[in-house]
């Protein structure tokens, strides 16, 4: 890039003219920064057409304090949207300095439903924000200089991830994914870096627009009667309380009856319990020569439904708690599963458990159950859910159930367990 | 501040870069997340906020100005929901063996809730207009 500087470069960056002392990188970085700032000719006034001629746009509601407020709870809504996305994603592809507890039982329950409610609060958000600063699209001339015109592509990519983000986890949640061509966990997560690193540089960048905006008192120029800035502040609060109001149902159970937006009610499905995946779609029939296989160092053991139901049983009430935002509470009954590690011989306060479901494919057909939860004695291996076996849909004969884990990893129809030392 | 903006400018192309990196080396992300992106930027920026600024254009032709503000808040909010509600509402993501997926009628409740926005609008409406009748008939005080 630094190559590419043309005749016009000022003497003082030159390098073959630089001052003793003055290291080479140095003075490649001032060259670079003068080849950035390098006024841009503008382009022929004829172009300025359209939206682009001045005073096109004149709402008087539009102010650099409007866009400060909005952006300001956009940044934080965003954030915490992030950091409850990044603990679903390493829970799932855990690295190995991370480590996630089995307690409290329905903590993931709150990332999660935190996640997803805030994400759709904030389409009232980000579209006000963007209508805000919609003027600037169309500033003239459209890039002064090179860190001008670098400066708008990353606002062009906040802007696109920002909506990527919002639209992708709309269709996600209501499980629309034709028009999502490709794979929706992957786009999502990746786009979540790009929006928090773009929103990043975007704060750096407007920070001295920022800092005054909300720090002096600014005047707000609406015409009396119509919709000034407190006005509009709070539409775009009403409406982000109206879609809470209207799909938070889905996890916290008392909601339900007004929330007649929510992709789930707690208590539909089989067993009062809602299903993602049913066996029909996981090809998964009922087979009664059923015997589940627990795998370990020492010694392997196969049981049959009846040798489990014969195993001391223990009920518990634990949250399904779906990735998509919507959880419900169940009470489950079948056999820890530290007694069936500590069957096949392995120690069971320091063991994980691979566990695999009789589903032939599918990305979650196995999960490891790392060594808190393995231990923890309210995670069971079910055969029981409200006092009635296990309806085939949630996972007949035998399921996991787990603390404080998504519910994609809490896998049905389980097969077979590995148990090995969790050290 | 000069040195906390270069340093958010900073880590923010670094995270930035990460995301590049990381899309490109996944191979469940591929090219369709690029057009998608792509894709939600023209949708917003060239036909959904031009279409809101225009509707916002007509209300402020069509409408007497002392209802202005509730219309334009009741028709954000509206429009808001819809977002929200289409895909539930168009249904596409329900499958015939799963009925516990998508189990309300999405297109009844997102008519419920215009109902409450463009009621609670009127009575809006309504308070505003008898406020200003009021002040007009009592001769504002000499004070």
């Amino acid at each position: 890039m630094v190559r590419n500087i043309g005749p016009g470069v000022s003497p003082d960056t030159d390098p073959d003219r630089q001052p003793p002392g003055r290291s080479l990188p140095a003075a490649l970085l001032r060259r670079g920064v003068t080849w950035l700032r390098q006024p841009l000719a503008a382009p022929p006034p004829a172009l300025r057409r359209g939206p682009l001629k001045r005073g096109v746009f004149h709402s008087r509601l539009r102010s650099p304090t409007l866009t400060s407020l909005l952006g300001l709870a956009l940044a934080g809504a965003f954030t915490v949207c992030f950091a409850t996305g990044l603990i679903s994603h390493l829970i799932q592809h855990p690295p190995l300095w991370f480590w996630w507890p089995a307690r409290p039982v329905g903590l993931y329950r709150v990332t999660q439903g935190m996640h997803v409610a805030t994400g759709l609060a904030s389409v009232p958000l980000l579209g006000a924000k963007l209508w805000s600063v919609y003027p600037r699209l169309f500033s003239w001339p459209p890039a002064r200089n090179r860190a001008h015109a670098l400066e708008r592509a990353s606002l062009a990519v906040l802007v696109a991830a920002g909506l990527f983000q919002l639209v992708s986890g709309v269709l996600n949640s209501s499980r629309w994914y034709a028009p999502m061509p490709f794979f929706f966990t992957a786009g999502h997560y990746w786009s979540a870096w790009l929006a928090i690193g773009a929103l990043i540089v975007h704060i750096g960048m407007k920070l001295p627009i920022i800092r005054p905006a909300l720090t002096r008192a600014t005047p707000d120029r609406t015409a009396p009667g119509g919709l000034n800035r407190r006005g509009l502040l709070a539409t775009v609060g009403a409406a982000a309380g109206v879609i809470t109001l209207a799909t938070l149902g889905q996890t916290v159970a008392p909601l339900a009856g007004v929330s007649v937006l929510a992709p789930r009610r707690p208590r539909t499905g089989p067993q009062h319990l809602p299903v993602n995946k049913t066996a029909a779609a996981a090809g998964v029939r009922d087979d009664p020569s059923y015997r589940l296989t627990v795998a370990g160092p020492a010694r392997t053991v196969s049981l049959s439904l009846a040798d489990l139901a014969a195993l001391p049983q223990h009920t518990v009430v634990l949250p399904i708690s779906c990735v998509e935002g919507w959880s419900s509470t169940g009470t489950w009954t079948g056999v820890r599963l530290r007694d069936l590690v500590a069957l096949a011989g392995v120690d069971a306060d320091d063991a994980e458990a691979y566990v695999e479901s009789r589903e032939a494919r599918g990305r979650y057909r196995a999960t490891t159950v790392p060594p808190p939860h393995t231990r923890d004695p309210f995670t069971l291996i079910a055969l029981r859910l409200g006092g009635e076996p296990l309806h085939p849909d949630h996972g007949y004969p035998a399921r996991l159930i787990a603390p404080n884990r998504p519910g994609v990893l809490q896998t049905k129809w389980v097969a077979r367990i590995t148990a090995r030392s969790g050290s | 501040m000069k040195t906390a903006r270069r340093c958010l400018v900073a880590v923010g192309v670094v995270v930035m870069t990460y995301a590049v990196l990381g899309a490109l080396t996944d191979v469940d992300v591929k090219i369709g997340a690029l057009i998608f992106l792509a894709g939600v930027l023209v949708a917003h920026d060239g036909l959904l906020l031009p279409l809101t600024i225009g509707v916002g254009v007509l209300v402020g032709r069509h409408t007497p100005r002392r209802v202005q503000a509730p219309v334009r808040a009741a028709l954000a909010i509206s429009f808001a929901v819809t977002i929200v509600a289409l895909p539930l509402v168009l249904g596409r993501g329900r499958t015939a063996d799963n009925p516990s997926q998508l189990p309300l009628h999405y297109g009844r409740g997102l008519l419920a809730i215009y109902a409450i926005i463009w009621t609670t609008a009127a009575v809006a409406a309504g308070a505003l207009a008898l406020r200003d009748r009021r002040r007009l008939a009592t001769p504002p005080d000499p004070e």
